[in-house]
């Protein structure tokens, strides 16, 4: 039964591909847009994980078109250590942190059983925000 | 505490599960009093959407009362009785900011699966597998509500927990299709699907001014609440022309708003039923759009399709050149519930909106896999099973 939906368990497996390549970078540039005007923003005091990658990757920041706030630009320098992996939560937890206040956690304890079906799945949800087209 | 557990494809249990805990500052812990089965469910248990794990809670349209709350929260107090909506959202980013609150960029903490399969990722969802979040659902005693102050409202004393829940998820989502279906005063409006927001989508049209509002289905009992509780006129696909129909009462025109509330298991009389089903069992689709083809099909020139059944991936036979040549705007969306339930719950005190008939089968939620077996196979008239925890 769970073979009729072949074509979305294979987006769910590139996301764990995705995140085994757990290696130094394919994609070296990633951008998010976040909803707070560039005056209020300096690459030096962004908060939360991308502070604590910020002294190994080139941040820039834009203003985004139409009032829709801020891009803000990572690169990962060639021989940085920094996975794209990690680029992906830091911006994503860092527009969290920008916007809402805070980072979403996942609700608990959790209520299911680790089975041989389970987990790709697992593997993808413990690592959330670092797959992703980001 | 008891919760309703998906424990693999048509495998539904009562288990006991860990309490929730508050986990972010604006979270609250609601003890939910009721809480109700939706169609979009019936995708998970029939593993459609392949994103569950065995033991998930399965839930998300319901109501309660607040006994925790985070110390960043301000709207609510414990003791407060509050309805949720299903979809979680942050209230501060640029969709929440243009009221678009499913497509919040915050409030899914899995946003790698949906993002790899559509190209952008829409917020979270409760009950509502790993690709929407993994949040616990609400068929358990007691669920944890992030963002509160946003997803959670009051419920004025007025109005029962029995009309108020329906605002978590189904009328919002059926006003949804009307309002950004863009019904007019004086339209003739269709509406695929007589279950719960079907019935919530035809009631919403007619508020909106719509002149004519036209509801298919081929259950005769579901198809009577509408002519009983929204005052709709009705058609069934089994015994009616549905095209001709359509057409004769709009003056040949076609209805102007198409609304489908059907989704991806839709049924058909025609051989176009066996075909999908055969290419869904093949994967060579992933969903049934029948209902999806007639709407584009029926809609006048420059009308408009909204497309409030829910669908995973990919469909065949999709009628581009209708859409293209007739200048069709087809919309679909996750329901923005935090838009729409203040609205709903004044127009439900007021008596505009009225949805208690909606629960044909009220169950303690020990019973909640019988429940669903009822509303999946439709027996004994089950439009939805409420579940009392
Ligand atoms: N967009 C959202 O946020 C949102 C929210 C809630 C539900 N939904 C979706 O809306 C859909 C309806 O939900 P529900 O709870 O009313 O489900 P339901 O299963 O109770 O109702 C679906 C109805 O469609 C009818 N139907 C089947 N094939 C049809 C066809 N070809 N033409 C006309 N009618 C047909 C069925 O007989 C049934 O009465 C589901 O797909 C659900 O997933 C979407
Ligand atoms: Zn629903
Ligand atoms: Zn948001």
């Amino acid at each position: 039964m769970l073979l009729i939906v072949g074509p979305l368990a294979a987006g769910a497996a590139a996301a764990v591909a995705a995140k085994r390549s757990g290696r130094p970078t394919t994609r070296q540039r990633h951008v998010i847009t976040v909803y707070r005007p560039l005056s209020e923003l300096e690459v030096t005091q962004l908060p939360g994980s991308l502070k604590e990658i910020a002294d190994r990757v080139e941040i820039r920041l834009a203003a985004a078109p139409g009032g829709r706030g801020t891009e803000i630009a990572v690169r990962i320098p060639d021989g940085s250590e920094v996975t794209d992996g990690e680029v992906r939560r830091a911006l994503r937890e860092t527009r969290s942190l920008l916007e809402a206040g805070d980072v979403l956690l996942p609700s608990g304890p959790p209520a299911t059983t680790p089975t041989l079906l389970n987990r790709p799945l697992q593997t993808v949800t413990q690592h959330g925000r670092e797959g992703g087209l980001l | 505490m008891k919760a309703l557990q998906w424990q693999g494809v048509n495998k539904l249990a009562v288990g006991t599960v860990p309490d929730p805990e508050l986990r972010n500052p604006g979270d609250i812990i609601v003890k939910v009093t009721k809480t109700v089965t939706c169609g979009s469910d019936l995708h998970l248990i029939g593993g459609y959407i392949p994103f569950m794990e065995k033991g998930d809670v399965l839930g998300h349209e319901f109501l309660g009362e607040v006994v925790e709350v985070g110390p960043d929260v301000r709207r609510h107090r414990v003791g407060d009785r509050v309805v949720v909506s299903s979809f979680i959202s942050c209230g501060n980013c640029w969709y929440c900011d243009q009221r678009l609150f499913s497509l919040c960029d915050n409030g899914n903490t899995n946003p790698a699966i949906t993002e790899t399969l559509w190209g952008q990722a829409p917020s979270g969802c409760f009950g509502y597998s790993h690709a929407m979040g993994g949040n616990a659902g609400s068929h358990a005693e007691y669920i944890r509500v992030p963002f509160a102050d946003v997803g959670a409202f009051t419920v004025p004393d007025g109005v029962s927990d029995e009309r108020a829940i329906f605002a978590s998820d189904s009328a919002s989502t059926g006003w949804m299709g009307a309002d950004l279906g863009g019904v007019q005063p004086g339209d003739v409006v269709a509406v695929w699907g007589a279950g719960a927001v079907g019935q919530m989508a035809a009631r919403a049209a007619e508020l909106l001014g719509a002149d004519r509002v036209i509801v298919i289905d081929r259950l005769e009992n579901r198809l009577a609440q509408v002519r009983q509780h929204t005052g709709a006129e009705t058609l069934n696909y089994e015994s009616d022309d549905i095209a001709g129909e359509l057409r004769e009462r709009s003056g040949g025109r076609g209805p102007d708003v198409c609304i489908e509330a059907v989704g991806m298991e839709a049924h058909s009389p025609g051989v176009q039923f066996g075909y999908d089903q055969l290419k869904q069992q093949l994967r060579l689709q992933t969903d049934r759009p029948v209902a999806v083809r007639d709407a584009i099909h029926a809609a006048r020139k420059g009308g408009s399709v909204f497309v409030l059944g829910v669908y995973a991936g990919f469909v065949d036979k999709f009628p581009l050149g209708a859409l293209m040549n007739k200048g069709l705007t087809v919309r679909g969306a996750q329901m923005h519930g935090q838009r729409y339930i203040p609205m709903l719950l004044e127009r439900m005190a007021k008596g505009e909106l009225v949805t208690e008939h909606l629960a044909t089968h009220v169950m303690p939620l020990d019973d909640a896999p019988k429940g669903y077996k009822m509303f999946k196979e439709k027996e004994d008239g089950c439009v939805r099973a409420l579940f009392v925890p």
